[in-house]
């Protein structure tokens, strides 16, 4: 088997486990359906081992591979191919993207199994997969741009899975239209490097780019900028992030798979797969770099008061990526696709955690009302204490290796980087702190009532199914969970994907650990990067402060939260009355939905309203159509007026015509 | 004869048809006041054709007399309708085809 | 096989004739018949279609009313090719429609005649090449929807449908000025016999001066049947009043023939005209897309919802015509089939979504069709999506070379009408939730597609599909003839006013 064979297989798989849900539906009704999605998207995740062993078969400076299966538009010089690009980060990209989504699908095995819609949702995350892998195969940009809105309309679908909630259905508008925003920004961005360079393969777009355009041309800046726009859509990024809380409206699952380990990093994915051009234009790099260490520090500080327990994975989720964006961008690619790759399991593993929490609450996720899980779901509480070592970047966790790196390679780059360094380390002091608010909130503490009921083995029920979102008694059917859940990490499925996990977030280290000759990560995607123009010294003082300071951080943060939140009760109250301005902020989210609300939608509907009461009635339906029809009724009106019905009258006017025409030609003739 | 006498006759027999047609109201009167008018047209042409020595002009005034018995059959025809759906013989009265 | 365009242009009248004379049930069937035979001698054509010669192809030319130099000539080109597929694919829908649900149509006779006049002028002016052949399809073609309108329209139809066609007719009549002014004055300047055959007009273009006036008065007919901002204003009684089959064909085909109109007629033949008010055109679609998308999001009426989304589908359509450039008209012809081909089944589904929220046709009372019907919801995502002109569809391929090519010819008009591709997003979707999620409407009565819905829309869904795939077909079938219609305009662009006259033949040739 070739590896473009192997590669399109990792694609087509998918796709037809997606294809087949939807169309069998009448068949695959219960466990099958779960079944035959998780088959193809594991057998995805053999052939994109086996694209990775060809690739790796292949000399180095020859690993980038591309394929295409047939013309899309080849017209007036444009020319878009079906076609895909096989390079390390791609390959990268494939196996992670794919590997989750299978212990993901796993899970939803078990998860979802009392779901009315179980067919469909598999169908939908199928295609999910399918669209993320699209995304990262891409061989031009306009087929990455396909990729980059199917998982926006997959993630749409999916947020807006219980569709009987207004609430979901909301929260899918939002993050769809936020995506097709991005969707623009990236589909102008290609107009301004297409405008110059006039391909959109990425092989030429690569090599030209640097004949094309001066450095940090301004055309060439303002493409860039607008393509970051799409990146920042799609992975939260302030001030396009408020769609991602929002989208916690969708099942635990899917936060994990889309909101946290896979889509959301594909803007993270967009800066590296675009990293000549971006250092081409470091203008734009910088913006996003400075984007990014905004973005993690604010979400941070919101992590810090939110108390709804997926929002908080939610905000801690938009943070990690700030780190990941702002460290592609100042050119640190090896540690951004390490952290992309650990923040994946281990994110995914604290969702499933969460999850395993709110199904246990009967759906509840408010921090305020959980408490004390510790002795009820002892399974659950390690997995999430292993997400969250791994998360706060404790010593010898996986996490800790990569976001170390990361700053390390920002840090190298000198200068104002140190700032973005800098910022890096205070969100990580955030970062810890929200966390093990939210364990120390979760798992100690007095028992609940639903955690008492499951330490004596019973399930809680809430009386009658509602939206945890807004109280709302659950329509008919639809909605999660059914009277008859029973999750709760009681299936195997569930257990072996989180172990699966658990495992991969404390050995993902293992990937790139601070040692010279123990970066295989980084000699595998040397290739990719190979051509990349941003030196970058070596600095072993620094790498060893960073490592210290890190630990420092992780240890120091643990104890602040357990102090405040274990030991000392109403620790964390006095904290809110010191800084009651500051808190405000931070609970209403710095006030960007009201800021989006009052500078866009408001005007906008204000603009159809006008236009629909005053403009449309006044204007055109009253002046134009009116006025038109108007002159043709008054002139056939005229006309009808002399036809009186009176025959002497006709006589008369027939006389009286013939009188002045024999007159007229007598006067002539006189 | 001068030609202009035949005219003359012919002139004032059509004013008076012409009159007759827009003063009177009774159909039927209407309708000898139309016949007063062909004939004095026909009288012109009966003259035209004395004054050019040809028969063109009473080809012509022959015709005229067979559209003015089709006219007499068809609007004789059209008063007895009225009289028989009882309407007024009035053609002041009988306007429903205004616009 | 020989192809004869008099056959395929006629065909649906003749049936529509004979439907006249027929009784009921048969009338509906005979009409069905005509119009599967039309398409599938539309299908025949567009396969037979020698896409690498492109050109004029299956030529009738005949000489008509001598006197006025008036010729019926009938021909295939890369133009319209695909225009008169989506024309034979929408009437056919149409007739399936009313033969499978409406049995109980009133007067099916004389409904299928209309209807086979219908799709006789639509496709006598797509096929036309003659300019006053052209005008007389064009006019002809409104006739029959007045009376349908008038016969099998809403409740409320009468005086404000009488108003809404008298103001389309007066934008047509315009047109006839402009036709005879064109054929007139080139008369004059070519110093032979008048002629209106296309290839004759551009042959020899009018002078500076009359070329201005008489593009404004074509443009200004082709904007009203658009509709395009601010000549829309017939839209909302005609979308309100008509028929689900006949709005079907209205909003899918009709349009389309305006745009094809720019295509054909404006730009060729007035391209000092075209170069002139560019960015006239240029402003007025974008107010088109900016204005149709907020109305759509600000109204509640699903026929509106849709006729405003028009509105702004067709302001794109003619920002690529007027970019001026081979890829915004490129996308902007395949962007008139996509429209045609999404447009129809969407009021198809209105007639599905009112029957399931007791007759209604308002948003505020749907509301979580999607229960019990997977298929129905599946099928109306595919189109929501299509009309969003999501990436991957053929619609996104005609707005991304649309855009691209009002890129490159006015980069700040490009910006704004871009925010519209969002906007879009917006008012679709909103369809899409406010009728098939969210809690169930008071009235609402969930159930699957009938047989019947199934067997019009799930093909037409399948074609969207199957396009979106291959959108290159359309592309590479018109881009010859494209390049030829803009010749000219580029003659003018680089000011070669005296080579304007090579410039035609060279791309007429070519």
């Amino acid at each position: 088997m070739s590896i473009q064979t192997a590669a399109w297989l990792v694609l087509a798989l998918p796709l037809a486990g997606s294809l087949k849900l939807a169309l069998g539906f009448r068949f695959w009704r219960g466990a099958m359906a779960g079944w035959i999605g998780t088959a193809a998207v594991g057998l995805a995740f053999v052939f994109a081992l086996v694209t990775l062993v060809k690739l790796l078969d292949l000399p180095a400076e020859q690993r980038h591979v591309a394929s295409s299966l047939w013309d899309l538009a080849n017209v007036g010089g444009v020319h878009i191919r079906l076609g895909i690009y096989i390079d390390p980060l791609s390959t990268l990209m494939i196996l992670v993207v794919s590997g989750v989504s299978t212990l993901i699908h796993l899970y939803s095995v078990g998860y979802m199994r009392s779901d009315e819609g179980y067919t469909r949702f598999f169908s939908y995350l199928n295609f999910f997969v399918f669209s993320m892998l699209l995304l990262v195969l891409a061989g031009n940009l306009a087929l990455l741009i396909v990729g980059w809105a199917f998982v926006g309309a997959a993630s749409y679908f999916l947020i807006s899975f219980w569709y009987r909630r207004s609430t979901a259905t909301n929260a899918g508008i939002k993050a769809f239209v936020i995506n097709v925003i991005g969707d623009v920004g990236l589909v102008l961005g290609t107009f301004f490097i297409f405008r110059r360079m006039g391909v959109l393969d990425y092989g030429p777009l690569f090599h030209g780019v640097q004949h094309a355009f001066d450095k940090n041309e301004a055309s060439l800046v303002a493409g860039m900028i607008l393509i970051l726009v799409g990146a920042f859509a799609k992975s939260a990024q302030i001030p396009f992030h408020t769609w991602l809380p929002d989208a916690m409206e969708g099942p635990t699952p899917v936060s994990s798979l889309i909101h946290a380990a896979t889509m959301v990093t594909a803007g993270v994915y967009l800066i590296g797969r675009l990293h000549p051009l971006f250092e081409w234009a470091p203008t734009a790099a910088d913006v996003g770099a400075v984007v990014g260490a905004l973005t993690l520090l604010v979400a941070g500080t919101i992590g810090l008061a939110v108390t709804d327990l997926k929002r908080v994975i939610a905000y801690s989720t938009m943070s990690q990526i700030g780190y990941m964006i702002m460290g592609v961008s100042a050119a640190a690619y090896t540690g951004g696709f390490f952290h992309l790759t650990t923040h994946a399991f281990f994110k995914a593993l604290l969702f499933m955690s969460a999850g395993s929490v709110i199904a246990a609450m009967g759906n509840e996720q408010s921090l305020d009302k959980i408490s004390g899980f510790r002795k009820a779901m002892p399974f659950t509480f390690r997995c999430f204490l292993v997400g969250g070592l791994a998360l706060s970047a404790f010593p010898l966790m996986s996490g800790f290796f990569s976001k170390d790196d990361l700053l390390y390679e920002v840090g190298q780059r000198g200068g104002w980087y140190y700032g973005l360094y800098a910022a890096g380390y205070i969100g990580s002091l955030f970062t810890v702190i929200y966390t093990w608010r939210m364990i120390f909130r979760t798992f100690w503490g007095e028992p609940c009532e639903q955690a008492l009921a499951l330490e004596h083995g019973h399930l809680y029920h809430a009386p009658h199914p509602f939206n945890p979102a807004n109280g709302e008694v659950e329509d008919t059917g639809v909605g999660f969970p059914g009277p008859d859940h029973h999750i709760a990490e009681q299936t195997w499925q569930m257990k072996a994907a989180m172990s699966a996990l658990a495992l991969l977030s404390i050995a993902g280290g293992l990937l790139l650990l601070p040692f010279e000759s123990l970066e295989p990560l980084r000699k595998f995607l040397e290739p990719t990067f190979a051509d990349s123009i941003v030196a970058h010294p070596k600095n072993t003082g620094l790498e060893t402060v960073g490592l210290v300071l890190s630990s420092v951080i992780a240890v120091a943060g643990i104890a602040f939260a357990y102090a405040t939140w274990v030991t000392n009760a109403g620790g964390a109250a006095r904290w809110q009355q010191r800084f009651a301005p500051l808190h405000n902020l931070f609970v209403n989210k710095w006030y960007f939905d009201e800021l989006i609300d009052l500078a866009v939608v408001r005007p906008l509907a204000a603009f159809g309203r006008w236009g629909r009461d005053t403009f449309e009635r006044i204007v055109v339906s009253g002046a134009l159509v009116g006025g038109t029809s108007g002159i043709v009724k008054s002139g056939s009106a005229a006309v009808r007026g002399l036809q009186t019905g009176l025959l002497r009258g006709y006589a008369g006017l027939v006389v009286g015509g013939m009188f002045a025409v024999v007159l007229y030609f007598l006067l002539r003739a006189a | 004869m001068n030609i202009a006498w035949f005219l003359i006759v012919s002139a004032l027999m059509f004013c008076l048809g012409a009159v007759g047609v827009l003063v009177r109201r009774n159909p039927l009167v209407i309708l000898l006041c139309l016949e007063l008018m062909l004939n004095a047209g026909n009288l012109a042409l009966l003259g035209f054709s004395r004054m050019w020595g040809d028969g063109d002009g009473q080809i012509f005034a022959l015709i005229v007399m067979v559209v003015a018995a089709c006219e007499v059959a068809i609007g004789l025809g059209i008063i007895v309708a009225l009289y028989r759906r009882r309407l007024p013989v009035d053609v002041d009265e009988l306007r429903e085809l205004h616009g | 096989m020989t192809i004869s365009l008099s056959i395929v242009l006629w065909l649906p009248l003749a049936a529509g004739i004979i439907a006249l004379a027929l009784p009921g049930a048969l009338a509906r069937w005979v009409s069905l018949l005509g119009a599967a035979m039309v398409l599938a001698y539309a299908a025949v054509i567009a396969i037979d279609y020698d896409t690498g010669a492109g050109g004029l192809q299956y030529v009738t030319d005949e000489t008509w009313i001598r006197s006025l130099g008036v010729h019926y000539t009938l021909a295939v080109s890369g133009l319209n090719v695909f225009l008169i597929l989506l024309t034979a694919i929408t009437f056919f829908a149409a007739a399936l429609w009313v033969a499978l649900k409406d049995t109980d149509l009133p007067k099916p006779g004389l409904y299928a005649f209309l209807m086979g006049l219908a799709q006789s002028g639509v496709l006598g002016a797509f096929l036309a090449q003659d300019l006053a052949l052209f005008v007389v399809f064009f006019d002809l073609m409104l006739v029959p929807f007045f009376f349908l309108t008038l016969v099998w329209g809403g409740p409320d139809r009468g005086p404000a449908v009488l108003k809404l066609f008298i103001y389309t007719l007066v934008g047509s009549l315009l047109m006839l000025v402009g036709a005879i002014a064109t054929g007139v004055l080139a008369k004059a300047g070519a110093g032979h016999h008048v002629s209106f055959l296309f290839s004759d007009l551009q042959r020899a273009p009018l002078g500076k001066g009359s070329q201005e006036w008489i593009f404004l008065v074509f443009a200004l007919a082709f904007l009203i049947k658009m509709p395009a901002f601010p000549f829309h204003g017939w839209m909302p009684d005609g979308y309100l009043q008509m028929p689900i089959p006949v709005l079907a064909v209205f909003s899918a085909v009709l349009s389309k023939v305006a745009a094809y109109g720019f295509l054909q007629v404006a730009l060729p033949l007035f391209p000092r005209g075209a170069v002139q008010y560019q960015e006239l055109l240029m402003l007025l679609s974008l107010a088109s897309i900016l204005y149709g998308s907020a109305m759509a999001f600000s109204t509640s009426q699903v026929r509106l919802i849709l006729g405003y989304s028009s509105v702004a589908q067709l302001g794109f359509i003619t920002l690529g015509i007027f970019a001026l450039n081979q890829q915004g008209v490129d996308g902007a012809l395949i962007q008139a089939v996509n429209h045609g081909l999404v447009a129809a089944p969407l009021i198809f589904i209105v007639a599905l979504l009112a029957a399931r929220s007791g007759g209604s046709e308002d948003l505020r009372d749907m509301g979580g069709i999607a229960f019990r019907a997977p298929i129905l919801a599946a099928v109306f995502l595919v189109l929501t999506l299509a009309l969003l002109a999501m990436p991957g569809s053929s619609n996104f391929i005609g707005e991304f070379l649309i855009l691209l090519g009002a890129f490159k010819s006015k980069l700040a008009i490009a910006l704004i009408a871009s925010t519209g591709v969002g906007m879009a997003a917006v008012y679709a979707l909103r369809l899409y939730i406010r009728s098939m999620h969210n809690r169930v409407g008071p009235k609402v009565e969930s159930r699957e597609l009938s047989r019947a819905d199934g067997f019009v829309l799930v093909p037409l869904t399948i074609a969207i599909v199957a396009f979106a795939l291959y959108p290159q077909a359309a592309l590479h079938a018109g881009e010859r003839d494209v390049r030829a219609r803009l010749a000219p305009v580029a003659a003018v662009q680089h000011g070669g006013a005296a080579d304007l006259a090579a410039a035609v033949r060279r791309g007429a040739s070519r």
